[in-house]
């Protein structure tokens, strides 16, 4: 597999017609608009001007956000490692009482993030919240105020960013042969010895994988920060959207998204290298499913379970608050102040009578749901070739595809925009701009790192010598593509379908700029709905879209991973790819640097 | 030195093994054989300590183990796929029970070469990673492993089962010579026939979780005590009751014409006899007959029986299919079932009992 | 493996429902259903940062009466603005409103505007809008309000520079965040006027920047997501900056009583304008809009609804009396906003990277 010649390569029909169109849409979309962007941004009078690191670096509020940054990052790779693992062997390895409870506690940051998940955490340990009042009242001297600044932040992004580990360590977990764990207790391992000599070392691939995104979502938080990080803790990202919106600065939010782009392209190939050295295939043909370990010491047992149970309940207040308070009334909820008896369905109906009705929501799912099926669509073709074939032309084309992760998504429509607002020979001379395409491409564009690089470690799961067989026998190349590998990485696909739908469903980054007039989708109308300087009735407003969001991405994960669950009963998730390790398996998201909801499949309103 | 006594054992509402009762005598090899699905796996996880059995009790060396853990037991298992830890050298994995059991560095290394040595591991192989070593040195790990704690009993999971045919006869050895060596009482589970008999002193003969039969490799085979033992032992051709009556009215013997009747391949010829003796010829007609080097096999029908049968290849003629030929056996040899329970009928009386 | 052809059809499904959806879902604008490109038909498409609270389903209803089929496009001031920049070689808004005079002057600046002189422009100020390209429909007036209830008049800050000179005010003022919104650029816009020094640096003396550098030390940083009145009313801040429009109705939702400062120098007015596109392919049509929406009677009906400051003079009898007064009394700061606009992508720049801790 290693090392195929270019000169092989372009022997085959296949790879050509793939490429061609590859070449052109990289051409087109990635590399065009981008360059045209930065051009704009670094060589404004067509000279390049050193202004913009001057300026930040002499910034000592710059700095000071931009290391808060890269110590959030670095913190939250361990701590969401340490919470993650913890929720998933609790839920998949050991036999917790209610375990099926847990699991849906748990696996409520699959549908909702961002500001108003923090906002649901100040509910309960902000300076008012349900927590703190009932602490003051047992220790009066205490501080309010206690819930903020870095610590409460790394809390609270911890507990919203374990989705990744409910997704793929999981998963990873299940496909551990159980025969290796009876074997170790054979042996008088105990369940900790047999967690850390056996287990955990077997998770490591997918641990890197989801510590990569863990570090890249502190690398570019940006709603916690705000609302919980007070006066000492501020990060980078709220910086480079407020110069992302001002031409005179523009280049310093350039800049800095560069950065925080070539840390994580640094990151990412840190930790393929780390993988690389430390993947173990199972060593045996065949395995036999894990079994849920009793933990046999009673006071452990007993205290694994009160952590559990208090995790649980950390992960579940905040949802049911935001549910109770999206029936409150505007100045409750900015107050805190909830009394049942004020509860009403009023924002429901002022959200969904209003004159727009439902149309932004219909407009969302249609593009979000195009865009994931063309991005997952185009990709499985592509990401087939850069597994099969690996040399400096693959190579090469790989890295052009993580354009969008290093780009801001405000900058990547830009570009867009002055690229495609004439008649431009790259699209057959057509002009795209004020069209109801431009936006669908935009949405495209910013899924590709992701899926590519979800679709590749699934491809690489294939039995390559199922393809070897339908090729003896005398099967086409499309024909193979089409029968054999389509529907083994098909349940990992549809999961990379519905993970990148969520994700796109509220976006306003790009549509703000992108989105065709008549056709606008919902991101736009919640964010002109739910904006502090527009009223009581905004912040109202933002928990009832939070909520709705939730409905729908709640229903999208259970079609997808709901209903298998249940027909394939314990076995494996689909969406995962099983191989343990394969570089950079998991990375759902698209981290672009800016989004801290970014490994979030559903980022709620931001 | 391993009792089973009374042993049930229930996954929820199914019932995998009603009642058990098994002995293994110290240092011997004690295999349970059977079809997927009979329960054999179960029984001897029930013996490591990975089930608890619903009713009954385990004993080893006469202690009661029942309720104790796997690794309090003194068992030492090797699994179906070896399980061995992907993630630690082959050292690692053969040292990871001393290192469980704290014991010194120092020590542990001793022990280690120690026994891999006695496996035929070189040192060079000790540090390499479990996924570099064939099936057979995995094999040889996984049984090292096994075997440095000392146990009293080393139990094998099938663990010939993934291997291709040639590997599997030279494991076999390696693990019989193993076996034989350290003279460790071994419980081995398999569903090969073949496997069975060539390495057992006893074999347990399972089937829908109940033991048909106990005996030596030659018991079981020539005194297949059940109808199911007949049938999953050796190879056998069944005999219509026209066929037994001919038999007997040949040879004057008193077989049951409506027990089943069965007879071994080995045990039927197309040649009389040299000793004659009480051997009848029964004719019939070959239906076919396939090549296979040092013998044939022929299938020759006869009263409604289509007896199997092995020729050896001596260069001689042979018939071919569709000519006549006489089948000679002896009475005595056919096997006879009671055909309802399918114990074995012992003797005439039995038979004479039948309705 | 069956689950894909499902999604499939579940998109399908989707599609056909947008289809028919899109006509149902907005009979008032659309009529006609989704169209494919371009703002096609005879429908205006509008630009605008002021759609919120209603307003922006308000005016397509009324517009509609009149006989207009508007399309609304909601967007904050900076994503308007940056947006008709970015799309003046082919655009794709007729009009945009409620871009106050700094957004509109960086938009005419960059070309995207196109000059027009509405049936309306004698009944209002030249001097609110450039008396060429953008015209005025609604005044706004930042102000720093405190908690009536916490300060007596004599008691209260007489300017914002009070704030940070005077230690009863010190940590008890809201301090933005950000300057990414209008209001908060309008504060800085006032308080730097005042230290104009064309050697200072920016245009700004460092008296100037001191003040902002004390601005930032000694309030109380904003809370994301979470009102200023919500604020006050919990006791965690007493004053900050606060635009007219809102004032009355804030104090009601959350219980408070705010009383507003003028300073001596007076208060920066935000001017909320309207403007024709360059490049419309509606031209006559967008022209026909603008001379409706700023007559006095929208204008006039707009003011009632909203609470607004109608500029057109014809308006002001339907606006709410009070409003009228407060603005007859209000002293409005002089301010020179070309340079205020010149210098403000730098101010902003030069705050957010040095001040703001």
């Amino acid at each position: 597999m290693t090392g195929t010649p270019v000169r092989g390569m372009v022997r085959s029909p296949f790879v050509l017609v793939v490429g061609a169109v590859l070449t052109w849409f990289i051409a087109a979309f990635l590399v065009w608009p981008n360059i045209n962007v930065l051009i704009a941004t670094f060589f404004p009078d067509g000279s390049f001007s050193g202004r913009a690191a001057e300026k930040l670096f002499s910034s000592q509020r710059a700095m000071k956000a931009l290391g808060n940054s890269f110590l959030l990052a670095v913190a939250l790779s361990v701590t969401v490692n340490l919470v993650g693992i913890f929720i998933v062997l609790m839920t998949h390895y050991f036999r917790i009482r209610g375990s099926r409870i847990l699991f849906l506690g748990y696996a409520s940051t699959f549908i909702y993030g961002g500001i108003v998940l923090a906002a649901g955490y100040k509910f309960i340990y902000g300076d008012k919240g349900i927590v703190t009042s009932l602490l003051v009242k047992v220790f009066p001297g205490m501080d309010a105020g206690w819930f903020s600044g870095f610590f409460a932040v790394l809390a609270v992004m911890t507990f919203a960013t374990t989705t990744n580990h409910m997704l793929f360590v999981a998963n990873a977990l299940k496909g551990i042969d159980y025969q290796t764990i009876e074997a170790a207790k054979n042996l008088g391992a105990s369940t900790w010895t047999i967690l850390r000599r056996i287990v955990l070392p077997m998770l490591k691939p997918t641990l890197f994988a989801v510590t990569i995104l863990s570090f890249l979502t502190g690398l570019g938080a940006l709603s916690a920060p705000q609302v919980l990080g007070g006066r000492d803790f501020q990060t980078i990202t709220p910086m480079i959207l407020t110069f992302t919106n001002s031409p005179t600065s523009r280049d310093l939010a350039a800049l800095l998204a560069v950065i925080l782009g070539l840390a994580t392209m640094v990151m990412l190939s840190v930790m393929s290298r780390l993988e690389k050295g430390g993947t173990y295939f199972s060593v045996s043909k065949v395995s036999s499913e894990l079994q849920k370990q009793e933990i046999t010491n009673p006071v452990a047992n007993a205290a694994v379970h009160a952590v559990a149970y208090v995790l649980f309940a950390v992960y579940t207040l905040p949802v049911v608050l935001i549910i109770l308070y999206s029936f409150a009334d505007g100045a409750a909820i900015q107050t805190g102040q909830l009394s049942l008896g004020n509860l009403t369905l009023d924002n429901y109906v002022r959200v969904l009578t209003q004159q727009s009705g439902l149309r932004p929501f219909i407009v969302s799912v249609v593009y979000s749901a195009l865009a994931a099926l063309i991005a997952v669509g185009g990709l499985l073709f592509v990401a087939r070739l850069l597994q099969k074939y690996r040399n400096w032309v693959a190579a090469a084309f790989e890295y052009l595809l993580h354009i969008p992760w290093i780009l801001p998504s405000a900058l990547l429509a830009l570009g867009l925009i002055i690229s495609y607002d004439h008649p431009n020979p790259l699209v057959g001379g057509a002009v795209l701009t004020g069209t109801t395409v431009i936006l669908l491409i935009a949405f495209v564009t910013v899924k590709i790192p992701f899926t590519l690089r979800m679709l590749k470690a699934s491809f690489a799961s294939v039995n390559s010598s199922l393809e070897e067989a339908a090729t003896i026998m005398g099967a086409k190349t499309l024909y193979v593509f089409r029968r054999i590998l389509l529907p083994l990485v098909l349940p990992a696909a549809a999961a990379v379908t519905a993970l990148n739908f969520n994700s796109l469903l509220d976006d306003y980054d790009t549509a703000i700029f992108l989105a065709h007039p008549l056709v606008q989708p919902l991101g736009l109308v919640i964010k002109a709905n739910t904006d502090g300087a527009e009223g009581t009735e905004g912040i109202a407003n933002t928990f009832v879209y939070t909520v709705l969001l939730m409905v729908i991405t709640g229903l999208t994960m259970y079609f997808v991973y709901g209903r298998s669950r249940r027909r394939t009963g314990r076995k494996r998730l689909p969406g995962s790819p099983s191989v343990p390790g394969t570089a950079g398996q998991a990375l759902p998201g698209a981290p672009a640097p800016g989004e801290d909801d970014a490994a979030r499949p559903a980022a709620a309103v931001r | 030195m391993i009792r089973l006594d009374n042993i049930e054992v229930t996954f929820g509402d199914f019932t995998a093994i009603p009642q058990l009762d098994l002995h293994v005598r110290p240092g011997e090899f004690f295999t349970l054989l059977g079809p997927s699905g009979c329960g054999k796996t179960t029984a001897l996880r029930t013996l490591a300590g990975f089930i608890q059995p619903a009713k009954g009790t385990v004993r080893v060396d006469g202690k009661d183990v029942t309720r104790l853990p796997s690794d309090k037991r003194q068992v030492g298992m090797v699994f179906q796929n070896y399980a061995l830890f992907p993630s630690m050298s082959v050292w690692e994995n053969i040292a990871f029970g001393l290192r469980v059991r704290k014991e010194k560095p120092t020590d542990s290394d001793r022990l280690v070469r120690d026994i891999a040595r006695r496996v035929d591991l070189s040192d060079e192989q000790l540090s390499k990673n479990v996924a570099e070593l064939s099936g057979g040195q995995q094999q040889r790990v996984a049984v090292a492993r096994a075997l440095v704690l000392r146990p009293k009993i080393l139990l094998l999971d099938e663990p010939l089962s993934n291997l291709d045919a040639k590997l599997r006869h030279q494991l076999r050895q390696q693990l019989k010579d193993l076996q034989s060596e350290f003279g460790i009482t071994t419980v081995y589970v398999t569903h090969d026939q073949d496997e069975a008999l060539a390495m057992s002193d006893r074999v347990a003969v399972f089937n829908k979780g109940v033991v048909e039969q106990v005996g030596t490799p030659q018991e079981i085979y020539d005194h297949s005590a059940t109808e199911f033992v007949c049938n999953f032992i050796g190879d056998s051709s069944a005999l219509t009751p026209e066929f037994v009556a001919e038999v007997n009215r040949l040879s004057g013997a008193q077989l049951s014409t409506d027990a089943s009747s069965y007879l071994r391949v080995e045990k039927a010829s197309l040649a009389a006899p040299a000793e004659g003796g009480t051997a009848v010829g029964l004719p019939g007609t070959v239906v076919s007959r396939t090549y296979h080097g040092l013998h044939s096999r022929y299938v020759v029908r006869s009263h409604g029986a289509d007896v199997r049968l092995l020729v050896r290849e001596d260069g001689g003629a042979h018939p071919q299919p569709g000519t006549e030929a006489t089948v000679y056996l002896q009475p005595g040899h056919v096997l006879q079932y009671h055909p309802a329970s399918g114990s074995a009928l012992r003797n005439q009386d039995e038979a004479v009992a039948l309705p | 493996m069956r689950r894909f052809p499902n999604l499939v059809a579940a998109v399908a499904a989707v599609v056909l429902l947008a289809g028919c959806g899109s006509g149902a879902a907005t009979p008032a604008p659309s009529e006609g259903g989704p169209q494919s490109a371009g703002g096609s038909g005879d429908t205006l498409v509008v630009y605008t940062n002021s759609n919120g609270e209603g307003r922006g389903d308000w005016l397509t209803a009324k517009a509609a009466e009149a006989g207009f089929k508007i399309e609304i496009v909601g967007a904050g001031g900076a994503d308007a603005t940056n947006k008709l920049i970015a799309e003046k070689n082919n655009p794709i808004a007729d009009v945009a409103f409620g871009l106050n005079n700094m957004y509109f002057s960086q938009i005419k600046n960059e070309g995207a505007l196109e000059a027009y002189q509405p049936s309306w422009a004698g009944d209002v100020d030249k001097e609110l809008g450039d008396g060429e390209t953008y015209w005025p429909l609604v005044k706004q007036a930042i102000l720093l309000g405190y908690n009536s209830d916490k300060f007596s008049k004599d008691a209260a800050p007489k300017d914002w520079t009070d704030l940070w000179t005077k230690d009863a005010f010190k940590s008890r003022y809201e301090r933005v965040t950000g300057l990414g919104t209008a209001t908060a650029q309008l504060v800085f816009a006032g308080i730097l006027s005042r230290y104009r020094d064309d050697s200072g640096d920016l245009g700004v003396s460092d008296e100037g920047w001191k003040q902002v550098e004390q601005y930032f030390q000694n309030g109380s940083p904003a809370v994301a997501k979470t009102d200023l009145f919500a604020r006050i009313a919990s006791g965690e801040v007493d004053m900050g900056q606060m635009p007219s429009s809102i004032i009355a109705d804030r104090e009601k939702s959350f219980k408070v009583n705010v009383e507003t400062v003028i300073p001596s120098v007076g208060v920066p007015l935000a001017v909320e304008q309207v403007a024709l596109v360059k490049g419309s392919k509606k031209k006559e049509q967008a022209q026909k809009f603008i001379d409706w929406f700023g007559s006095a009677e929208t204008q006039g009906q707009f003011a009632k609804q909203f609470n607004s400051m109608p500029v057109n003079k014809g308006a002001q009898a339907q606006a709410n009396p009070e409003v009228v007064d407060f603005f007859a009394d209000l002293k409005q700061q002089d301010i020179d906003w070309d340079f205020v606009q010149e210098n403000m992508g730098a101010w902003v720049e030069k705050i957010e990277l040095e001040y703001m801790t």
